[in-house]
This record gives structure tokens, sequence and C-alpha cells, in this order.
């Protein structure tokens, strides 16, 4: 069994919150403080950590990830433990937890660093009082500082999360909020415009509203403003919404856009799988369908609920919804994903999807960079300012290359 | 039942306002006679189209046969023929009363006398049909039927002691509606040895058996094997066979005299066989033809173009299938810039125009675009030719034309007396001339107007009825042709000229329609990567603008931990939505911005 055959990176999925926020649509659930489900969960997700690493899926993992929800809801030793799990069975070199700056105590800190996290992504948003109210965070500004430093301060590569076009929030606001993270030291600042989605309680509150704060108008330009500033600040934007400082990427999200497999575990969390790795996985998990022929790759997603997947942590009983690519569909996603990069497209992935798709594929190239949403960047088909701010205009002829219905599968 | 003894039938339709409940005291006729098991019932089962269920609408005319055992012990032979209920099926409803002794006259116990109620009690009265009232929804709470049983005297001049009180939500008073039925609708009459004289109601194509006619027999009788001829279409044919519908069809022996029925004609032209026609035998005609024939006429032209051209052909077929069961349709090919080849096609009006748009995208998976609606124009040019046109794009160079005439209507409104201010304001809008105002009673002015067709086909309808609040009827037939300062409007998008987007307005109306629609349409199209300035002309001279604003933002930053089927998905539904538009130049335009001109509110 070649150490290649397995997963690059791990992600595992912990859906509690304190409080829902007003934006999310994830699958995460509001939870009380210590309530014995939690813990139930965390040992479930041990488990199943356990059971796929004897199948050998680890050996060649480098990055792991716990997100959530909020992971530092379980407390310094829930998430201690936890850690160390994962430490032990993956040995990542880049090992990120997710904290809100409301749990992230100075005890749960010393915890997840002791036990080999090497980086924090805080939940951060904003550090005006009022934007932060009105997306239904628990923290204030005040406590986002505070706990940023303190992260800043343990030595852990600390990254941030910032979302613009929210309510209130005007051009300085914004200006205020960025230039509070910079002064904060952080290593890599995420931005995401504010998306409503549907169901939500801000889908809800603004129905009949028509939300000029969410315009994509202003999202441009918040994306923008945070783009100049980032970069005057030795920020390097490296994918749509990432900036980090040299050598501060995040190489677990890079993962996700560079085709390389990965592990999710946890209810909702998201796996990609090459087929070596899901015949792996079907050794122990006899509920998975066999893959179609002509699969390249598989996608799985956890469905089973937070309260089932604590009560019996097996992983042949989970159940997954999953979808089967064929190479051509996996390489269009993969050029789909890779515009999202700052580096482009592989030479090697522009070369294949070539072989592939012929003529509609220089002509889908030539039309993006008439557009001028592609451009040609040192030897590599690369976004344009233009690309990174009309992305899916970008991303759906590229996907649009892809032939047939994708499978799918429920089991 | 002897087939030459006609007193134990009766021929009868349902007339009703909107929503009052005509189709589902249909069915529930159907379920107490056993007609239709309760198992199988399928609400409102005489509307078989889709289309027709689920606007509620009948489109297309149907007659069923039931039997119903009277409690005098006799059983009775009912034909319940369904009639279409909009003012651009008007011809088919009189077409249907004809074939009728007797209207089951359904009024809501809630709502009372309505607009619709009154004209179809005038039809009903007109063509001298008995009229049995119905008093429905008496379940509710609401309900008032003392007050409606007022009203369809006073407002209707009908005598209502004996209405009928139903509910067809839960069937009851239908056994007396049943029995009223039998007591107040007169049996046809008419002679099964006499020559043959029956109307043809309905027609639709059968793929095997060809064109069936649903007929109404007024003298002798049709069996299979008999050599029939239509009397103004003049085609003969040898019956293959005749049936009813309960409402499956069922072959019968023969369809005597005073029944309705469907004839099996095998002809292959759809044509031949029109509704209003007289069938009787080829060799001993009968000497006159039932009265009211009349071909019905289109009144609107629009053209219909396929989103992807590939489906010219298909469209075709399509249009050609259609018309089987619908001959009232009529096209000819058209060829625009914007959209490619496609059809001109005429209607009986818009309804019909949406009806059969979206039948053919139903049944023939189609994406198309209707473009605005035209009337059929007289251009006389300075060479002295006259030439028709029904297409904005046919128009010849302003200095080509002498005059452009316009089709003028004769519309009759009954309304009550305190909306006759709104309606006179409604018509001088629509260039519309009041000729008259006759008082029919204290509670209903009739008034007369000509009013251009043009005007009538865009919101004339609608607006009337929202105005009147629903209490007017409209009715209208063809008047003459009058010159008008006609004007073709342009629209402009990033500066070319769209020309599916044309159309003809009175030179008066012309800049009001110009900004109404360059705002309409800005709101319709969505931002696209680009500015696109939106212009109204009137030959090179700009009358209107409008902008939409170039689109700056459109990505999915979020990671989703990983969830990349997600965005998939997003960019899938996102083309889908593009899917529905045409692209313009490099503009992608909605369907729907089209027919913007239907929704410019041009107050």
């Amino acid at each position: 069994m070649s150490a290649d055959s397995g997963v690059r990176a791990l992600y595992l999925h912990l859906p509690f919150c304190a409080r829902k926020c007003a934006y999310c649509d994830f699958a995460s659930w509001a939870t009380p403080a210590g309530d014995p489900l939690m813990s139930a969960y965390a040992h479930a997700i041990g488990a199943q950590l356990g059971e796929a690493s004897s199948l050998g899926l680890f050996e060649a993992c480098e990055t792991a990830y716990v997100g959530g929800g909020t992971p530092t809801l379980l407390g310094e030793k829930g998430l201690g433990q936890l850690v160390e799990k994962v430490v032990d069975a993956t040995a990542p070199s880049e090992f990120t937890c997710e904290a809100n700056p409301d749990s992230l105590s100075d005890e749960v800190l010393r915890a997840v660093r002791g036990a080999g996290a090497t980086r924090l992504s805080i939940g951060v948003q904003s550090l005006d009082d009022g934007e932060l109210y009105e997306l239904g965070r628990l923290h204030d500004a005040a406590c986002a500082r505070e706990r940023v430093t303190a992260a800043v301060a343990s030595g852990l590569d600390v990254s941030v999360d910032l979302m613009c076009a929210t309510p209130t929030q005007t051009p300085e606001s914004w200006a205020r909020t960025l230039e509070g993270v910079i002064s904060l030291g952080v290593a890599h600042v995420s931005v995401y415009p504010l998306q409503i989605e549907e169901g939500t309680s801000l889908d809800q509150r603004f129905a009949d509203d028509p939300c000029v704060w969410n315009d994509p108008e202003v999202q441009a330009e918040r994306m923008i403003q945070a783009q100049v500033s980032l970069e005057a600040h030795g920020y390097a934007r490296y994918e749509v919404a990432s900036y980090a400082r040299a050598g501060k990427e995040c190489r677990h999200n890079k993962a996700y856009w560079t085709g390389l497999p990965y592990l999710g575990l946890g209810t909702g969390a998201s796996s990609m799988l090459d087929v070596e790795g899901y015949l792996r996985l079907l050794e122990v998990c006899p509920q998975l369908p066999a893959t179609p022929v002509e699969t390249q790759r598989v996608r799985l997603t956890v469905e089973t609920p937070r309260r089932e997947l604590s009560e019996d942590p097996r992983l042949c009983a989970l159940s997954f919804s999953l979808e089967f690519l064929t190479e051509p569909q996996a390489v269009a996603e993969d050029l789909m994903l890779g515009a999202r990069l700052v580096e482009g497209l592989r030479p090697e992935l522009v070369v294949r999807a070539r072989e592939l798709f012929g003529g509609r594929f220089d002509d889908t190239i030539d039309d993006l960079l008439a557009r001028g949403l592609l451009a040609e960047k040192s030897g590599r088909l690369a976004p344009t300012e233009r690309g990174w701010l009309l992305g899916n205009e970008l991303y759906g002829p590229l996907w649009d290359l892809a032939p047939g219905e994708v499978r799918s599968a429920k089991c | 039942m002897s087939t030459t003894d006609t007193s134990h039938i009766r021929n009868f339709s349902i007339v009703a306002h909107i929503d009052h409940g005509k189709s589902t005291i249909s069915d529930r006729i159907l379920e107490l006679t056993h007609t239709v098991e309760e198992r199988d019932m399928e609400a409102q089962l005489l509307d078989t189209m889709d289309i027709e269920r689920e606007r509620g609408i009948t489109i297309k005319s149907n007659a069923v046969r039931v039997t119903y055992d009277a409690d005098d012990g006799e059983t009775y032979q009912f034909n319940l023929i369904d009639t279409p209920g909009h003012v651009d099926f008007t011809y088919e409803v009189s077409r249907s009363l004809a074939a009728c002794e007797g209207a089951v006259l359904v009024v809501d116990a809630t709502q009372g006398v309505e607009a619709q109620t009154v004209s179809n009690a005038n039809l009903a009265m007109n063509a001298n049909l008995d009229i049995v009232p119905a008093i429905n929804k008496i379940d509710l709470p609401s309900a008032e039927p003392d007050r409606v049983r007022e009203e369809i005297e006073e407002d209707l001049a009908i005598p209502a002691d004996d209405a009928v009180c139903v509910s067809g939500k839960t069937g009851e008073g239908i056994h007396d509606l049943l029995e009223a039925i039998v007591m107040l609708v007169s049996p046809p009459t008419g002679d099964y040895d006499a020559p043959l004289k029956a109307l043809i109601l309905d027609s639709y194509f059968d793929e095997y058996r060809g064109v069936v006619a649903t007929v109404r027999v007024f003298d002798g009788h049709i069996r299979k094997g008999d050599q029939l001829q239509m009397m103004q279409a003049g085609e003969g044919f040898l019956v293959d066979g005749v049936g009813v519908k309960r409402p499956a069809e069922q072959l019968v022996e023969e369809l005597g005299v005073g029944e309705v029925g469907f004839v099996v004609t095998g002809l292959k032209n759809p044509e031949a066989v029109r509704v209003g026609d007289t069938l009787t035998y080829a060799s001993r005609p009968c000497a006159e033809a039932l009265p009211g024939y009349r071909e019905a006429k289109p009144m609107v032209y629009t053209g219909i173009f396929p989103i992807d051209n590939k489906d010219y052909e298909n469209l075709r077929d399509a249009l050609e299938k259609l018309h089987v069961n619908d001959p009232s349709l009529t096209w000819s090919p058209e060829t625009s810039v914007a959209l490619g080849f496609g059809f001109r096609v005429g209607f009986l009006g818009l309804l019909h125009m949406e009806v059969v748009k979206e039948r053919l995208e139903r049944e023939f998976a189609l994406s198309l675009i209707a473009t605005s609606p035209s009337v059929d124009y007289h251009v006389y040019k300075t060479d002295g030719e006259m030439i028709e046109v029904r297409s904005p794009q046919d128009l010849p160079d302003v200095t080509r034309i002498e005059r452009i005439e316009e089709p003028y209507l004769k519309a009759k409104v009954i309304v009550p007396p305190e909306y006759t201010g709104a309606v006179m304001q409604l018509a001088i809008e629509h260039r519309g001339i009041t000729q008259d105002m006759v008082y029919l009673s204290e509670k209903s002015v009739e008034m007369h107007f000509d009013v251009p067709l043009a005007e009538l086909i865009l919101d004339f309808f609608d607006q009337l009825k929202s105005r009147t609040k629903g209490y007017a009827s409209l009715d209208y037939e063809f008047s003459d042709y009058r010159a008008s300062d006609l004007v073709k409007l342009d629209i402009l998008l990033s500066g070319d000229e769209v020309d599916a987007l044309s159309f003809i307005v009175h030179r008066d109306k012309a800049y009001t329609m110009a900004r109404g629609l360059c705002d309409k349409l800005k709101e319709i199209i969505p931002r696209q990567q680009f500015e696109v300035p939106i212009q109204g002309a009137i030959g090179n001279k700009i009358i209107a603008r409008s902008t939409v604003k170039a689109v700056r933002k459109d990505v999915l930053a979020k990671c989703y931990g990983g969830d990349i089927s997600r965005k998939r998905k997003l960019l899938e539904k996102q083309k889908e939505g593009k899917k529905r538009m045409k692209q313009i130049g490099s503009v992608e335009v909605p369907q729907e911005a089209f027919l913007a001109v239907l929704k410019v509110d041009d107050q």
C-alpha cells in the first residue's frame, strides 16, 4: 500500500456553537455549555479518527483542521484531547484550530498549543461593535482585540476571518477593522463578503429589504479596499478570499483548491478521495456503493446527524451523500478551483485539460482571456483583478468543460 | 331508451363567474351519477389539459355524458357541455351554448352576482336556454343564499325562487340540482329520420383515428359507415365510429337525434373540421346549415422564437401538432436579426397566446421567446400599394408610407353605474371614442365605444377588471380600419437596435411608452459585466434612455470547509438561469424582456 494513496489533509467538524449567528447556514447548532453531547461527539470523532488511521489513510497527511461550529466550545480538556488524537494519527506539519474570541480562553490556547496545534483561525468578523451585534456575534471588538493579541503572543500562527458588506458597515468602519487586525500582527486574513443565505435569520430579517449594504457594488468596493489595505501591509493575496504574510498561506485550504485528497469527519464534513482511497474506506464501510465505471474522484459528505454519530461512531454506521467524478469532470473541477488561486492553473493541469477537451478548452480560455478574467502571468494562466471580483464568470465556463452529469448517490 | 325519443335527454352547460365553482360542481355531478367513482376523482376532471388545471380555466370545450336515475324512476341521459371561460374564447362559448337546451348558472353564495355572472347569463339567455340557477358554496360560514337569490332576480331578471343551494365542496344539494335539471331544462327536439344536421363543437386530432369531432345532433342520427359531409368546409368522409365520453371514450352504435358525442372522421386534415360547421349526410343533405359558423380569426400576432436556434424545426413541428386541435392558430416564418428564425403566430387574444406558448414549452420541451404583440395594420404606401403588416419589422420606411390604418373594435362594456366614470376614463386613455350609454337596469349600464384593437390587447382587459373591481364585462367585435398617426418605436441595447423589441405605437403615446419601456427593461435585464445603455428611438431620434449598470462583483468567496460540490452546484444554478436568457450581441436578455411592453404602466 503506497503512502500517496491516502489523504493529504484531514478535516474534523464540530457542529456546536454557543449561539447561531444571523448569517450562518453551516452544519452547526446552538448548544449549551457543558452539554454532554459535545464530549460524546468529540469522543466519537476520536474513535473514527482511530479507525480511519488503522486503514493507513493518513500516511501522507500533511495538514489538519478542526473547524465548526466553534471547536473552542469543547473547552481546554476536550479540545486538547482531540488535538492530541489528531497529532497521534496524522502528525501534521500544519494544524489549524478554529476559534471564536468569546470561548478562546488562555487555558484553551495553552491546551491546543501544548497538544500540537500550529495555527488558530479566529472568527473575528469585525472590530466594530455595531456590526458584530448585527451579525449576532457573541463577542465585542474589545474582546476580539484582546484574544487575538493573546493568540499571537502564544506563538501560534494566527488567522482572522473578516466579513464585509454587512449591515451598518461603512467604508470607514471597514478601514478601521482592517487596520485593527493588521496592527494586531496576525499572519493571515480571510475576507468574505457576507452572503445572505436562504433560511438564515438574516434572510428573514431582511426579506423585504433591498439590502443596499450587501449590494454587489458594495461588496466589490469592500473587497478592493481590503486588498489595497492588506497588500500595503505585507499581506499577499494567494486566493480570492485569503491573504497571508510570506510563508503563512494556509496549506490546508490550498489542498482544497489544488485537487489533493482529504478526509472530513463529523456531521456535514466533506471528503475528497481518489479511487484508491475510496476503496480503502470501503473496506470498513460496506454501506458505501461501488464506484461507477470511469470514476476518478469521489466526493463524500457525512449525513449522519450529530446525536446518532455520537451514539454509534463506527465508520460503517455513517450515512453519506456521494458524488463520483470522471477524469474529465475532475480536471474541470481542478481548473475551476485553480482559477481561485493567484498562482493560477498548474501547467500539467492545463496540458491534461487540452488533451481531454481539445479545441473546447482553448476556446474557453481564449474567451476568458478576451473578457479580461484570466491573463498569462509568468507563464501561467491566472486570474486578473477583474477575475477576483467576477470569479463566477471565470469558474463557471471552466466547470462547464466537464462532460455529462456528475453521478451521485446516497447511502 | 329509444333512440328516436329525446324526452329523456338533457343537454346543458354550466356557466359561472371565475372561481364561483363551476369545475367542482361538474366533478360532483360526475361523482353522484357514478360516472366516475370517487377513488378515480381528480379535481376538475373535465379540464384535461395541464395548463387548464393549473390555471383553473377551461380552454377547450368538452362534453361528457352521464346517466342519471331520477326520483321519478326514469333514467335520463345528461350531456354536460363545458365551456371556455375567458373573453378570448367567446366564440367557442357561443358554439357550446348553441348545443344546449339549458344552462346551470352558478353563483357564489358569498360573493353574489359578479361581472361574468351577468355576461354569461346574458349569453345563455340570448341562446334561449332554460336557466337553472344554483347558489354554490353554501357550506361557507359567510354564505348568504337569500341575498344572492335576490341579486339573481334583481340583477339578472331570472326567477330564483327555485334556485338550488349547493356545495361543490361537500356535495350537498347536488342531487336537488340534478332533479332541477330534469324539471327545468327542456328535452331537445328534432327529427330522427330527417336529413342529418349536427353542430361541430370541438375537434381534436388523434394519430390513429384522424380528426375526432365533438358534435351535437339536431336532426337525424349518425352511425359508423355513414357518408357525411361538412356543409361549410365541404369535405366529406366515411364515419369510422361514433361514441361518447363518460368521460373515458366509449364507442356507441349511434348518436341519435338530440344527443352529443364524438365522430371519428378519419380525416388527416384538421383544417377541414371547423368548430361551428354543420355535419350532414352526403347523399341527403339538410336544407341549410346551422347558423353562427365563423372562422376563429386571429386578432393578435406575436413573434415566437426558440431561444436555441437549433429548435426552429422542432418549433415548426410543435406548431403543426398544436394546430390539429387548435385550428385558430396561424403562423408564418419570421426572421429577426436579434432572435434568428422563428414564426409570426396569430392568436385569438393574449390569453390564447400565453396558453399556446406554455403548451409549446411544456408539451414539446421548447424554450421560447414571445415578442411584443401586434395587430394586423394596413399600410398604404406612397406607390398606392396596400400591405398588411403584422410585425413591426415589416413596416416600410416612413418615407414610403402614405398612411397606416389600424383595426378598430366596437366594444361593449356592461358595468354597474358607479363605474361608468372609471370606464370612460380608461377608454380615453386607450384612445377609445365613447358612442353611447344605455341603462339596462338600475344596476347595470351598457357602454359602447370604439377603440383600437392594439390598445385593447395590451392591458385594457386587466385594467378594466381592476378599475371596476371585476364588475365590468367586455365583449367586442371588429368594426373597421381607421387611419392613425402610428410610429415604430425601436429599442437599442448598447447602441444596437434590437428588432425583436420594436413595436408600433400611436405617436402621442410614443414618449411615455418609450420611457416606460426603457425603465422596465432596466429592471428586467440583469446587470452584466459591462454597462448596458437602453435607448428608445423613433427613426434616428432617441426619445428615452436608461442604463443597466455593470455588475462589479459576482464571486462566491466562502470556503465552505472543502464542500466543493456546493460551489459547483451554485455555479450550475447560475448557468441554468442564464439558459433562459437570449444572448443579443454581448447582452444577455431574459425572455420576459421581449414582452416588457405588456408590463409598462403608461399612466
